[in-house]
């Protein structure tokens, strides 16, 4: 944040208050009506890159090990998100294999690309494009839960099918990178704050009236 | 008698002034025209008829199987719990809390949780709990994940088509219809009205 703003304001319920003139250092605010802390500035950009990292290298061994094994008549079949997207698609399921596709493979790695992205933008001060920026991360932090999908998938299938030799289905540890990988992305986007898209055009001091629809 | 005070938008923080509303209208950002607020009539009366609704569905969901699946005379049902706990069984600790946590635990805060906030505003409570209660409902809103579990379902169903004879539990509907109230509960609360309504700005 700009230090030339006496205000200051709450993410969380919009409250603005008076900013003091002097901070001691590591000294945290709080917001006088809900209690939030009141961050300022970069200081947690590089968690969010620690977050975003971990989540990178997580997305290889999410989609090279497999995510669970088919069990029919005692034969077993590992299979990996790809290998069941292809599966899917050969069953004739289509609509279902796209959708485990885009869920599972593009969501996550477009997520990890637009995070880096806006984080880049962030640390340069850009002062273009901040409307899309602000879409861009609203779209990324609503779609990144739905990747969830093909853990809970995995949940439902291996807790139905137990039916002994006949045939089970068995959870990897596939499933729980991928799981790591979609909670690492969603905790990087909860620590993004959207503000700071804005930070390099603030102007706090010109209050202006707001257009009613 | 015309009250205004400033606030921030929480997506920008540009600051914006507080103008009273028609019911219906909403008011949006200056700078990043997201909407601030909205005015709608009878808004925490519905959101608590909505929240009734969703607990008596929540209890419904867990109590009774989503789906049952049929091969060789033997029977296996589904409840979330189940679901929630293949994970254990197998193991993998850390899912089955993530999943417990997603499916249950968090979405039964929210309609909890939600519940006292307007039981507060309603019934002119004092506001120290339900302040915080909104706060955290506010950070833990993304990891309720029922819909996507709905998601989930839809496919597994559709995966187990051609393996075996499925049975549609007595609980799914019921869990189609907690997803969807809960939707509309999010869809229909004002977050900016509660928190006007839990208490005024210190600095108004």
């Amino acid at each position: 944040m700009h230090t030339s703003t006496p205000l200051i304001h709450c993410k969380v319920c919009a409250c603005v208050g008076q900013r003091p003139a002097v901070l001691q250092k590591n000294e945290v605010l709080y917001c006088a009506r809900c209690g939030h802390h009141l961050r300022s500035g970069h200081t947690n950009l590089q968690t969010i890159w620690a977050l975003l990292l971990a989540a990178a290298i997580l997305y290889i061994p999410a989609n090279l090990m497999p995510v669970m094994s088919v069990y029919l008549l005692g034969k077993g079949q590992p299979d990996t998100i790809v290998g069941g997207v292809i599966h899917l698609y050969q069953a004739g399921q289509w609509p279902l294999a796209v959708l485990i596709f885009l869920a599972s493979l593009v969501i996550p790695l477009l997520k990890l690309i637009t995070l880096s992205y806006l984080l880049i933008t962030i640390q340069r001060g850009e002062k273009r494009l901040q409307q899309e920026r602000m879409w861009l991360f609203r779209v990324t932090e609503f779609i990144g839960r739905w990747s969830m999908v093909d853990v809970f998938v995995v949940a439902i299938l291996s807790g139905l099918v137990q039916f002994g030799n006949l045939a089970h289905i068995e959870a990897n540890a596939g499933t729980f990178c991928f799981a790591a990988v979609v909670v690492l992305t969603m905790l990087a986007a909860a620590h993004l704050d959207e503000r700071l898209i804005w930070a390099s055009v603030d102007n706090n001091n010109s209050p202006s009236i707001e257009n009613a629809k | 008698m015309t009250i205004t005070y400033q606030f921030a938008c929480t997506h920008c923080g540009q600051i914006n002034i507080y103008q009273a509303l028609q019911n219906g209208e909403e008011a949006c950002c200056v700078r990043c025209s997201s909407v601030l607020y909205r005015q709608r009539k009878y808004m925490f009366d519905a959101s608590l008829a909505l929240i009734f609704t969703g607990l008596i569905l929540f209890v419904m969901t867990n109590a009774f199987p989503l789906i049952a699946l049929k091969a060789q005379g033997v029977t296996q049902e589904l409840t979330i719990w189940k679901a929630t706990a293949a994970f254990w069984e197998q193991d993998y600790y850390w899912l089955s809390v993530l999943l417990a946590l997603n499916l249950i635990i968090f979405p039964l805060f929210e309609l909890l949780g939600l519940l006292w906030v307007l039981l507060t505003i309603r019934l002119a409570w004092q506001p120290p709990w339900a302040i915080k209660i909104f706060r955290w409902l506010s950070e833990v809103k993304p990891w309720g994940m029922l819909e996507v579990f709905m998601l989930g379902l839809l496919v597994a169903v559709v995966k187990l088509g051609d393996i075996a004879v499925l049975v549609v539990g007595s609980a799914f509907w019921a869990f189609i219809f907690l997803v969807l109230s809960m939707a509309a509960l999010g869809a229909h609360l004002d977050r900016f009205t509660v928190w006007r309504a839990l208490t005024a700005c210190p600095s108004a």
